[in-house]
């Protein structure tokens, strides 16, 4: 059995340590709101915090992970950051199809806890390995910008 | 003296400066001469027998015991194709002389060793000359095996006639004439394959013997680790001191401490042998990860510590171009880089590519394995090695299932690659490399 401490609750679950975080949040803890990308960690999608850090859970062995705090997309709305990145989202309705959304929306407030006044090339580290099909990027950066701007 | 007489001196004097260089150029330099002492016969070793199987598998059946043997001496890694039966061949080896392929060893009649007697077989691997009596080319590191004991020999073909039969026919060899004139490997052979059995140093210990006989008559390590001379023979002055195959560095693996292994503890090499990974030196890239993989992995833990023993006696050689590894973790901040490290391109490869597994500190939040921190290849001035696993990634099993970084050879264009690589290095390394778009084309060749 392994222990997670996942959006504040402890949540125990029996899976082999070396089964991908992602896998247990989406099939065996059903919380969908972390998606499948790639599997390769190259897109994002699947981008949670652990311990306050965007992580690519799709290669993340759950058994790795110990007593460090995950937060999903399901509750990142209830941390500072969180709040204030997904309120610049709707306000600028950044999103399109809304695939990969979840992942920009921890990969941005991850950078906002990094540093709360990105510039352009701060977003574009703590961002480009989040990958957009329909190209929201410009509405994503300025979205980023404003959250920064509502600290 | 006269004139006439003056020249001729001087012409004598030439021939004997010139045949000197050759000689020094190209004269054998046997594997274990670093070691002095008296080579004794195996059968009046005191101690116990360094060859066969460890004690553990000694009461193992015969194919068990072929199968640690085979798995020692990493027959798999050249005679499998990429995606093909496992020693089925068909593997290409470039050379500066052409490339040629590997042959069949399953047991199939037609097209591998199926027909092949004992005799047959030792003669294969001992001297280098196939069954129906043509010369075998030494990148059959027959040279080495040569070492190898009758018994052990015959325990591997064994373990080979176990396995399935596959018919497969492997490509002709393309080789530049002279040397596809096979007959020559005899002039080869009679200098460079000491053609006989291994033979311990008295006055070391019996653990250091079996480690000297894994390296030098099984695993071949110095097949990579050693340069080689005009002759494409390993020169052994230069042991394990590092060399260039197959478009990757093989690094050194002497007792140096900045270029080489010597600040490593046992323990870190051991683990690095048996998981291509130890703390604080990074992961196995490469051909060293599939050495890893497919053969030192599945020695025993006496055995690996045995070869640990034995790399310890090699002397140091330092290697000037390789710097002491950077031993601490670059920043968090993807902006803070050491000063005159500008590389906007190789920054935007990065942060897309790289950074979510690498980490920016190099420190991959991800897994051990992926940490660059410490890693040879990311202090590796010339790049060669971060090159290369770009290009075509890597593939590593773990006890706890394979771990995978992409192949981006045909993502990123040569210009791209560079960049990235001279990024990484000067980000995590102590050295920055500056390879060019010219030199990644190379690299790729060079696989």
């Amino acid at each position: 059995m392994t222990e997670l401490h996942i959006n504040g609750e402890l949540r125990t679950v029996d899976v082999p340590p070396d089964m991908p975080l992602l896998w247990v949040l989406r099939d065996v803890l059903r919380m969908t709101g972390t998606k499948f990308g790639c599997g390769i960690a190259q897109c994002g999608a699947c981008t949670v915090h652990v311990d306050g850090k965007a992580i690519r859970s799709c290669l993340l062995p759950v058994g790795s992970i110990g007593d460090k705090a995950i937060t999903t997309i399901e509750s990142v709305g209830v941390t500072p950051a969180g709040t204030r990145v997904q309120k610049a989202w709707l306000e600028l309705e950044v999103i399109q199809c809304g695939y990969c959304q979840p992942g920009q929306i921890m990969s941005a407030a991850a950078l906002l806890n990094a540093i709360p006044h990105p510039d352009d090339a701060d977003i574009d580290a703590a961002m480009a390995g989040n990958i957009c099909r329909c190209g929201t990027y410009v509405r994503i950066r300025d979205a980023i910008k404003r959250a920064a701007a509502e600290a | 003296m006269t004139p006439a007489r003056w020249t001729a001196l001087t012409v004598v004097a030439v021939i004997v400066v010139a045949v000197g260089i050759a000689a020094w150029l190209l004269l054998p330099s046997p594997a274990m001469s670093f070691a002095g002492g008296k080579p004794v016969p195996l059968a009046s070793y005191a101690g116990a027998s360094p060859t066969g199987v460890p004690a553990e598998l000694r009461a193992a059946d015969p194919i068990t015991r072929g199968r640690y043997l085979a798995k020692a001496a990493d027959c798999e890694a050249c005679h499998t194709v990429e995606g093909g039966a496992p020693y089925a061949g068909g593997r290409p080896f470039k050379t500066p002389f052409g490339t040629m392929y590997s042959p069949n060893i399953t047991p199939d009649r037609a097209t591998g060793l199926g027909t092949w007697s004992d005799a047959d077989f030792l003669r294969a691997v001992h001297k280098g000359i196939a069954k129906d009596g043509e010369r075998l080319y030494p990148s059959f590191p027959y040279e080495a095996y040569t070492l190898m004991s009758d018994d052990d020999v015959l325990a591997i073909k064994a373990y080979l006639f176990s396995l399935p039969p596959t018919h497969a026919v492997a490509p002709p060899d393309a080789l530049a004439f002279p040397f596809n004139h096979r007959p020559l490997m005899a002039v080869w052979s009679l200098i460079y394959n000491p053609d006989h059995r291994f033979q311990p140093r008295a006055d070391r210990s019996p653990e250091w013997n079996r480690g000297a006989y894994l390296a030098e008559a099984l695993a071949h390590c110095g097949d990579c680790h050693t340069a080689r001379n005009l002759a494409q023979a390993l020169d052994n002055r230069r042991k394990f001191g590092g060399a260039v195959t197959a478009g990757w560095r093989a690094y050194n693996i002497t007792a140096d401490r900045s270029s080489g292994v010597g600040s490593w503890t046992d323990d870190e090499i051991a683990e690095y042998l048996h998981a291509g990974h130890a703390a604080g030196h990074g992961s196995a890239g490469g051909p060293m990860a599939e050495a890893v993989d497919l053969s030192l992995s599945n020695l025993t833990p006496g055995d690996t510590r045995a070869l640990v023993a034995y790399l310890r006696s090699v002397p140091a050689i330092h290697t000037p171009d390789l710097p002491a590894p950077k031993a601490e973790a670059a920043s968090e901040m993807p902006k803070q880089m050491a000063a005159g490290a500008a590389n906007p391109r190789g920054r935007q490869v990065f942060e897309g590519a790289c950074a979510s597994c690498h980490g920016w500190s190099g420190v991959s939040p991800l897994t051990d394995l992926a940490t660059l921190t410490g890693n040879r290849a990311v202090n590796d001035p010339t790049a060669i090695n971060v090159a290369q696993i770009v290009i075509s990634g890597a593939r590593r099993e773990t006890p706890n299932g394979a771990v995978v970084m992409p192949a981006f050879g045909r993502t990123y264009s040569d210009d791209e690659i560079a960049a990235v690589a001279n990024y990484v290095t000067a980000r995590f390394g102590s050295t920055p490399s500056s390879i060019t778009a010219k030199q990644v084309a190379k690299f790729r060749q060079a696989q």
